[in-house]
């Protein structure tokens, strides 16, 4: 059907409006009393003649001023739409069967079967005047059109299948797009959606009440699977390290009764352990690892099922997640030549922290008092272990501390070059002055002397005249002083002088080990040096007397702790590498991505002296975390894939950064920065970082068709729809909406502009020029 | 000449013991080749601990040189280097501070301090100093416990002097010691103030200055009552355990000592 209309391209406002109206009323108003009232000598034809132009040239300013159009429609009436919705989620990929010994079908298939076995149904539809629309779903959804509706052509790849969203996209549909009223949708699926069912709140519920149209369900599933599956894993964010954690996982079984297989944990692609797994006949079965982390750091640890034949898909048989290993105890080591208040506020200090594992050993008599004593006498005195405690444990202490101790008079001596290797692999040394120890040479092993920032070749001697330090530029910024510069403390005049000093020197290498030096002695003298020697850290306190600046008459506490406690804690954070006081940092932004999300590196580098430091090239790369290591095909010595990589230069603010693309594919990947051109220092000057990349969703976590069923079912009863099996075939008569709202279809449309061209405006001219040239000639003017 | 010639032998034979001991040292440094400047040197200077006494209007030295006393024992007992002649402070002294230990001895009573000394001396052990007061009446006048009581009352509110356990590592920070004699032997415990992990003041009723000081004869000046010279040295060895535990708290609970004390049944 045809049919034709004016429209108006442009409608002034109310105010304009009104004025042309007016002005086109009133000139034809007049026009045409003037045309009723009789003028001698003027015939009626004329006067009809100039009533006739004058409604010509009104017309003509319609025309112009309301951008007048032609518009001519073909038409056609439109019946409602009844949409198919397909799932196209990768679990749709999972092969099935109605019963054990049943050939095994995919799902996608036997929805593909029931497409092509409905054909009579689907011609029904039309003949009932339905517009038939089909669209797949999975993350979103899209139309299918000509051969791919005709074959409903599914990949059943997609990583998630939302129908709550692909129903809202339904009633998001522009009736001036799309006029045809929805009367019905039948859902094609195997009821394995993304989001939790909750019952009558549920959003999948909720979202298709508000359509408000029969929603017909289709179960692709069918009873029989064959399947392990890792579905949920319950292990936290952090760990300590020494200390057991647990970490579970349910495996869900299916169709694989007694079936045998093992359960890995791996870290950082590398099995920890293993658990042997019998399959149940049905159901979920708990698997539990206790793993006591070795090391601090941040791991990607995953938990995988070793995939049995059979099994409709492997992708569902691991899963990985980060976990950050802290320091929960600190092992120490404090060993003193004597007691005396010196050593009574270090151990009060670290004794009171629950995180330290104080081992202690001073020396209460020296061989003289002993010759002197009573043999009689109980004493609680026992054996100082020197060969246990820096031969066989020196490697498990996380902190030596070296007090005034005259480590010669008491066999240490043969030791000192195993303390030296110690620190090279990564241990902290603390060493404190006083009357031996440093003033006497008791530290003369060259090994040891080499990891030392001073000069351990010459017995210092002891100076008591008391004096105040002076904090160094380093000092200032460095996380053991920096609280003396923040409190306004630096000239020392407000904390207790120092009654005692060894005047060391530093030693010739002291620049080679990355010392520095935070607080002097008035004389320029070195009080308290740091160094970092190989992968280890080492402090050097030049004084037996740091305990005066915890028990002084005018002691000033700062931040509500002692200044003692300041400096030690501080110093400990800083030699056990508390992330904190890390020279070399790396963050990821998250540490869990999704897949194709951006990830993004930043580091930060700071000086020996913990300034920004600037200019520094890092050199970073990321690289997968694979499992080559218990791949039996795989070579262990091939060399680890650099997915991407290059070099930064800090800035200004010793920053770097860099934002990677979303390519990396699902997995767990380690990013590594490095300070360039210092491999040799190791760890020292390396930062790492783990994360995930994972697709949204668990779209193959629970495979079983049993609950997608129940929820198909449950979502057809709500919406007045009908939930039938796969097998059944689509109905030729679907449930739909009762008042059906069959609605005119505009098919096509053209337009003529009346306005455009200079006709309009040529016949306004025309008309109004030719009223008034005639009303002049004849005198009426 | 027979005199002569045994002292010839025994000076070859103390030369013998002296090369015998001698290279223990000499040999330390020969590990890791020639030491540069002296093989080994004794402290040039000593790093000392004072035992400060407190001095307060009335009686408050009725055992005079005990302190010194107990600090010429340690230093032939122990490791310990306490000062040859022990300070004597005030309680408004900024001197109160130099040292984190005080010995408060007295008789009869303990008059009040005043307000701005018992505040120094309530920061003095907020800051993690030790008080040892020492009652010389050795159990007959019960009066300096009482004074000593409310004088903690004052200056550490809502803490009580309670009795010491047997199993406190004070009973073992050097010697193993049952009982804490005195001059006398009428308490069989003393009383402390056990708070933040730490003995923060002690009480010793049985007169420990008493069984310490010596006059200007050399004698000890009280006999100690009843077990004589055992008794004295026992009371020597309970004062020798306080100022190990003053200087290394519970170092001897440590559970390395523990276990080896144990084993050895030499503690139980």
């Amino acid at each position: 059907m045809e049919r034709w209309r004016i429209t108006a391209g442009h409608v002034p406002g109310p105010f304009g409006l009104a004025l042309v109206l007016i002005a086109v009323v009133f000139a034809i108003v007049e026009a045409a009393r003037a045309y009723r009232k009789p003028v001698p000598g003027v015939s009626p034809r004329l006067r009809a003649g100039l009533f006739a132009l004058r409604c010509a040239g009104a017309l003509a300013l319609l025309a112009v001023a309301l951008e007048l159009s032609l518009s001519f429609e073909t038409t056609s009436a439109a019946g409602p739409r009844l949409v198919i919705l397909a799932d196209d989620s990768a679990s749709m990929s999972i092969a099935d069967a109605g019963a054990p010994g049943q050939e095994a079908m995919r799902r996608v298939d036997r929805v593909r079967d029931l497409w092509q076995r409905s054909a009579d149904a689907r011609a029904a539809w039309k003949e009932q005047g339905l517009a038939v629309q089909v669209r797949r779903f999975g993350e979103g959804s899209e139309a299918l059109t000509g051969e791919a509706e005709a074959n409903l052509e599914l990949t059943a790849r997609q990583p998630a299948s939302d129908l709550t969203r692909a129903l809202a996209e339904l009633a998001a549909v522009d009736p001036a797009v799309d006029p045809r009223p929805l009367a019905g949708v039948i859902v094609l699926s195997d009821g394995l959606f993304d989001r939790t069912d909750r019952g009558a709140d549920d959003p999948l519920v909720l979202a298709a009440r508000e359509l408000g149209v029969p929603i017909t369900t289709v179960s692709a599933g069918a009873p029989h699977l064959v399947d392990l599956a890792l579905t949920e894993l319950r292990a936290g964010e952090f760990a300590f390290v020494e200390n057991v954690v647990e970490f579970a996982a349910d495996i869900e079984a299916h169709g694989l009764e007694g079936a045998r297989t093992e359960v890995v944990l791996r870290r950082d692609g590398q099995v920890v352990a293993t658990e042997p797994f019998v399959a149940p006949a049905s159901g979920e079965t708990t698997v539990r690892f206790e793993v006591a982390p070795d090391r601090v750091g941040q791991f990607v640890y995953e938990i995988e099922v070793r995939p049995v034949e059979g099994e409709a898909s492997p992708h569902n048989n691991r899963r990985a997640f980060v976990v950050k290993v802290l320091r929960d105890k600190v092992r120490a080591l404090h060993v003193a030549g004597r007691p005396d208040w010196d050593v009574r506020a270090l151990r009060t200090l670290l004794g009171r922290d629950p995180n330290v594992e104080l081992l202690s050993y001073y020396i209460l008599r020296g061989a003289d008092d002993a010759d002197r004593e009573d043999p009689l006498a109980p004493l609680s005195l026992i054996a100082f272990p020197t060969d246990e405690l820096f031969k066989e444990q020196l490697g498990s202490f996380d902190l030596v501390i070296l007090h005034n101790f005259d480590a010669l008079n008491h066999q240490v001596g043969r030791y000192l070059p195993d303390i030296g290797r110690y620190v090279e692999e990564g241990g902290a040394l603390v060493m404190i002055g006083g009357d031996m120890g440093l003033a006497t040479g008791d530290y003369p092993a060259p090994a040891l002397s080499a990891v030392v920032p001073v000069d351990l070749r010459v017995p210092t001697g002891l100076d008591t005249e008391a004096f105040r330090p002076a904090v160094t530029d380093a000092g200032r910024r460095h996380p053991i002083t920096a609280w003396i510069d923040h409190s306004g403390l630096s000239d020392w005049s407000a904390l207790p002088a120092l009654d005692s000093y060894n005047p060391a020197k530093l030693a010739r290498h002291e620049a080679e080990i990355g010392s520095a030096v935070l607080l002097r002695h008035p004389e320029g003298g070195p009080l308290l040096t740091i160094a970092e020697p190989g992968r280890g850290r080492v402090l050097v306190l030049s004084t037996g007397a740091s305990w005066r600046l915890g028990f002084h008459a005018d002691l000033p506490i700062v931040d509500g702790a002692r200044p003692y406690d300041l400096l030690w804690l501080g110093a400990i954070r800083w030699l056990l590498r508390d992330s904190a006081a890390d020279r070399l940092t790396l963050e990821t932004d998250r540490p869990t991505y999704l897949l194709g999300a951006p990830i993004t590196l930043r580091a930060a580098a700071l000086s020996p002296s913990y300034a920004p430091e600037a200019g520094v090239e890092v050199a970073w790369r990321v690289q997968p975390l694979g499992h080559a290591a218990d791949d039996p095909g795989a070579d262990p010595n091939a060399p680890v894939t650099i997915l991407s990589q290059g070099t930064w230069t800090t800035d200004a603010l010793g920053r770097a950064s860099e934002t990677l693309g979303g390519g990396l594919s699902v997995g767990a990947y380690e990013a590594v920065a490095q300070r360039a051109g210092d491999e040799s220092a190791g760890a020292a000057q390396q930062a790492r970082r783990v994360f995930l990349v994972q697709a949204a969703g668990r779209e193959l976590t629970r495979l079983a068709s049993g609950p997608g069923d129940e929820r198909l079912e449950r979502l057809a009863e709500a919406t007045g729809g009908r939930w039938l099996r796969a097998g059944d075939g689509l109905p030729a008569e679907p449930p739909l909406k009762a008042e059906r709202q069959d609605r005119e279809r505009v098919d096509s449309r053209r337009d003529v502009p009346v306005w455009s061209g200079g006709f309009a405006m040529l016949l306004l001219v025309l008309c109004l020029g030719g009223e008034v040239l005639v009303r002049r000639r004849i005198g009426l003017a | 000449m027979l005199r002569t010639r045994r002292s010839l032998l025994a000076g070859a034979a103390g030369l013998c013991a002296a090369a015998a001991t001698r290279p223990l040292r000499a040999q330390e440094p020969g590990l890791f080749g020639p030491l540069i400047g002296d093989e080994f040197r004794e402290p040039t200077a000593v790093l000392t601990v004072d035992l400060p006494q407190l001095q307060y209007p009335g009686k408050w030295n009725p055992r005079p040189g005990a302190m010194r006393e107990l600090a010429v024992e340690l230093r032939l007992r122990t490791r310990l280097e306490p000062v040859r002649e022990p300070s004597v402070v005030t309680a408004e002294s900024r001197k109160l501070f130099d040292t984190p230990f005080l010995y408060v001895a007295g008789e009869g009573q303990l008059p009040a301090l005043g307000g701005a000394a018992e505040t120094a001396l309530g920061r003095f052990l907020d800051l993690g100093g030790m008080i040892l007061f020492d009652a010389a009446d050795g159990g007959t006048d019960l009066g300096f416990e009482r004074d000593v009581a409310a004088l903690l009352g004052r200056i550490l509110p809502g803490a009580a002097l309670t009795r010491v356990a047997a199993d406190h590592v004070l009973y073992r920070s050097f010697y193993l010691v049952d009982t804490p004699l005195g001059r006398t032997n009428t308490f069989d415990h003393v009383l402390g103030i056990h708070e933040e992990g730490r003995l923060k003041a002690l009480l010793v009723r049985n007169d420990l200055g008493g069984a310490l000081a010596r006059g200007e004869s050399g004698l000890f000046t009280w006999p100690c009552t009843p077990g004589g010279a055992d008794q004295r040295e026992w009371a020597f060895r309970f004062a020798v355990n306080i100022l190990l535990y003053a200087t290394c708290t519970d170092y001897k609970a440590d559970r390395a000592h523990v276990e080896t004390l144990l084993r050895n049944r030499r503690w139980r």
